[in-house]
């Protein structure tokens, strides 16, 4: 993990802050911080999204291919999940620095849309055991500032929302079957993200735990649990990371805050997504440059 | 596909017989009664035994019915690659199938899947390994499944926890994986290859599997992964249930490491309550 | 001082774990024990431990020779049997095993590829054998060999039906691979330019200035492996061939007995 040095008199310092419920930015122990989501960023991309959360700041481009479905999955596309982890975020992911990072984050978005309530793969179908839609999610880390993982997946279910996919006509002429893709920009489909999960982190500081953390409070931590959670509060993947081991009272504790933070996080999330989707084109684009 | 040179290749594109198999396999339906005639709370039988490989430094060997897996630890020994220098050591995680040991053949290079038991696997036993006790030095885990029948992972972090104390590596406890799979309000302990939850069956929400590993000695959970959508109250209750079972492999691992080369190397230093009270320092 | 210490009891034809000269470590077998392979055995000599899992899989056939089948053997020397090893692609050493492990498959002829064959010109075996050492205390090539054998003789492939251009595969019905001739692998050490010895031990493998394998199949001789080291005279060679003859014996007795054991 991205770390940032700290002498021990500043974590006694952030470690009393969390057991008071008052952490060193004035956060509670369940508040996220400011968070900025803009989406439609790229316009050569099926879907964009940029997230920023405090100094976390991440880029998603989603792209559709059409291809041959996997064997065990005849009559369903396929997602797949790229980070890359850039060197301008920090130094450390210099060279091959950041794979680890980028597979971990990669391996836990796998998981946590891995199920087929929550992201419906056939909708991505479109000649069952032949063709289907495989959609790319990139994803580009530009700056760390902390909770990797909920950023991330915030960044990936406002992109796959943006995504538009040109509708295909399939057509069967004496057994030739031939595909149309429609160039018309608004001849297109959406995808249902109603129920797919955000990624939610838990960081267990000192006794209490902490959403949302920031670097320096992730350097205080020797143990986190991930969650992905949907809008219901259902749990689609889970992971302990980190070198410490944590008591099952405090696991439990954790999931239910992170259950409710999920679920008021994936709502937030789609008001905000539906809010911008409202203005439509009067939408003053916001870009990089602020 | 980049040929491999260095390896003996048969024809680029060969094909399982199963996937000539006529009758496709309908979805099974799991039911309390379990197709091995076990209740849905009772684990295979277990056998363990270490010290299996006369050249590593610890070694274990756990059989799950079908299930086998194979783990070798070697050193402290000096860090392979350059890196920082750092006063804790530093362990080094590989997990690998055979390539006969799943229905379908495995390749030789590790592929994602085994990427990822990797660090499910490192993460489990980390919290029970005195890491400052070997300061610039790393210690090497390698763990081989020779077959699998369900629950693989669960029996590596078994067989690797009890292998590191073969080793005399100094830890604070052992760690025991145990995995359920959840199916509706079914709980099923330890499942096979043919009950274990898959992603492409189309399963409605509560069905998945829970894998943790447990410190049974300290009431620690030293890993937690889940696979599926599964409602809170469902997957509380199959946490409690995969402690609850783990508890019960305890004597059968102390039992083992008494029985080999070094009898118990766990030290219960003071350094323990240190450790776990105050997370930080 | 290793050197002091071995050459003492080789001169009066002991060795430091008690064997003789001639004498073999315990070898232990195991036929049959991975149910996801198609065949497979376990071998244990001494500590040297080698398990060997055939994975049978369908492939058209190369167009010059449409009715053989493929066996592909490969040796894997994985990180987990030795601290010599890293995991990475396979070492020059490895590369060398598994190639002498396809010698002996093709000299000895123990598995016909033409039988298998199931539609010539279409579809045919390919015999993936992964020999996978997990514990590396010297002599690998001749527990490699023996486990190879053993797992052959275990092989079962199920039965393929060609209905209307389409292969159809019952996994319930299976047939015996046939074992048309069985190879036997026996290593010698050279020690000190003149004492041979056989069987040895990672540490006397050591110390050793050279190794010849001898592979005899039945009454007869199969292949001579001799990879540099010190020379060898005639009569030495000889009294090889005559202890890997015995040898050979030895070891079919082991496989039928234990064949005979697994089926009751």
């Amino acid at each position: 993990m991205v770390d940032v040095q700290l002498s021990d008199a500043e974590k006694v310092f952030i470690l009393h802050g969390v057991q008071d419920n008052c952490r060193e930015d004035g956060r509670g122990c369940e508040d996220y911080r400011h968070l900025e989501i803009e989406t439609s960023v790229m316009s050569n991309t099926n879907g964009s999204a940029r997230v920023r959360l405090a100094n976390t700041d991440i880029l998603v481009g989603v792209k559709a291919e059409l291809g041959t479905p996997s064997p065990e999955k005849l009559n369903k596309g396929r997602i797949e999940f790229f980070v890359d982890c850039s060197a301008n975020a920090t130094p450390e992911f210099e060279g091959r620095g950041g794979e680890d990072l980028a597979t971990d984050i990669s391996n836990m978005l796998y998981r946590a849309y891995d199920c087929p309530n929550c992201f419906d793969l056939q909708q991505l179908c479109v000649i069952p055991d032949q063709q289907c839609w495989i959609l790319y999610v990139d994803i580009l880390l530009l700056e760390c500032g902390g909770n990797l993982f909920d950023a991330t997946s915030l960044a990936v279910k406002a992109a796959l929302f943006n995504t538009s996919i040109p509708t295909v006509t399939v057509t069967k002429d004496e057994g030739v079957v031939d595909l149309e893709i429609s160039d018309d920009p608004y001849d297109v489909q959406r995808l249902d993200m109603k129920s797919s999960p955000c990624i939610v982190t838990l960081s267990k500081v000192g006794h209490s735990h902490v959403v949302d953390a920031s670097q320096k409070e992730e350097c205080c931590t020797l143990a986190r649990l991930i969650m992905g959670v949907t809008e219901k509060g259902t749990i689609t993947a889970l992971k302990k990371e980190g070198s410490g081991s944590l008591d099952p009272t405090s696991i439990e504790d954790m999931m239910e805050t992170g259950r409710r933070v999920g679920e008021s996080l994936n709502k937030c999330l789609m008001d905000a997504l539906a809010e911008e989707e409202r203005q439509g084109t009067k939408k003053k684009s916001l870009g990089f440059l602020r | 596909m980049p040929t491999d040179s260095r390896r003996l290749t048969g024809p680029e594109e060969t094909k399982s017989p199963y996937a000539y198999v006529k009758q496709k396999k309908k979805l099974q339906v799991l039911t309390g009664k379990r197709h091995d005639g076990r209740s849905p709370e009772t684990l295979r039988p277990i056998f363990l035994k270490a010290d299996v490989v006369s050249q590593a430094r610890g070694s274990a060997y756990i059989e799950q019915d079908n299930t086998k897996v194979m783990c070798a630890v070697y050193g402290p020994r000096e860090v392979g690659r350059k890196e920082d220098f750092s006063m804790k050591g530093i362990i080094n995680c590989v997990f690998k199938y055979a390539t006969f040991s799943c229905r379908y053949r495995r390749s030789y290079q590790q592929d994602s899947e085994e990427k990822d038991m990797s660090v499910q696997l490192l993460d489990a036993l980390e919290p029970a390994v005195c890491m400052h006790k070997f300061p610039k030095a790393q210690v090497d885990i390698y763990v081989t499944v020779l077959q699998n029948d369900g629950s693989a992972l669960a029996a590596a972090i078994t067989c690797a926890s009890v292998a590191l104390a073969n080793a005399g590596v100094d830890m604070y406890d052992l760690v025991a994986g145990c995995s359920v799979r959840i199916a509706d309000n079914l709980v099923l302990v330890d499942p096979t290859e043919s009950e274990e939850y898959k992603s492409q069956d189309d399963n409605p929400v509560n069905h998945g599997s829970v894998t943790l590993g447990y410190m049974p000695s300290l009431y620690q959970v030293s890993a937690i992964t889940s696979k599926g959508e599964i409602e809170f109250e469902v997957i509380k209750k199959a946490i409690n249930l995969c402690g609850n079972t783990s508890q019960t492999l305890y004597p059968v691992l102390q039992k083992c490491l008494n029985n080999s080369r070094f009898s118990l190397s766990l030290r219960f230093s003071l350094s323990l309550v240190r450790y776990h009270f105050c997370v930080q320092f | 001082m290793a050197d002091d210490f071995k050459y003492g009891p080789h001169e009066k034809d002991v060795r430091p774990d008690g064997r003789e000269l001639g004498e073999f470590r315990r070898t232990v077998l195991n036929i049959g024990c991975i149910t996801t392979a198609e065949g497979s055995a376990l071998v244990k000599l001494g500590n040297t431990t080698i398990m060997c899992g055939i994975k049978a899989e369908l492939a058209a056939p190369k167009p010059a020779e449409p009715d053989r089948g493929f066996i592909v053997p490969n040796v894997q020397l994985t990180p987990l049997c030795s601290p010599h090893f890293r995991p990475g692609p396979p070492s020059e050493q490895a590369q060398v095993m598994s190639q002498f492990i396809a010698e002996v498959i093709k000299n000895s002829g123990c598995v016909d590829c033409q039988n298998l064959c199931v539609v010539p010109g279409k579809l045919v075996w390919v015999l993936h054998c992964d020999l996978m050492c997990l514990d590396y205390d010297g002599n690998v090539y001749d527990t490699a060999v023996l486990a190879l054998l053993a797992a052959f003789r275990n092989t079962r492939l199920p039965h393929v039906e060609e209905k209307e251009e389409v292969p159809e595969v019952t996994m319930d019905k299976t047939c015996s691979l046939i074992v048309s001739s069985q190879p036997v692998s026996s290593t010698f050490s050279i020690f000190d330019d003149r004492i041979l010895f056989v069987d040895p031990t990672v540490e006397e493998e050591g110390l050793a200035t050279g190794m010849v394998t001898v592979v005899t199949v039945g009454n007869k001789l199969c292949m001579v492996h001799k990879p540099g080291g010190s020379p060898l005279k005639s009569e030495q060679l000889l009294t090889c061939f005559d202890r890997a003859f015995d040898r050979s014996k030895e070891v079919l007795r082991l496989i039928e007995e234990t064949i005979l054991s697994v089926e009751r």
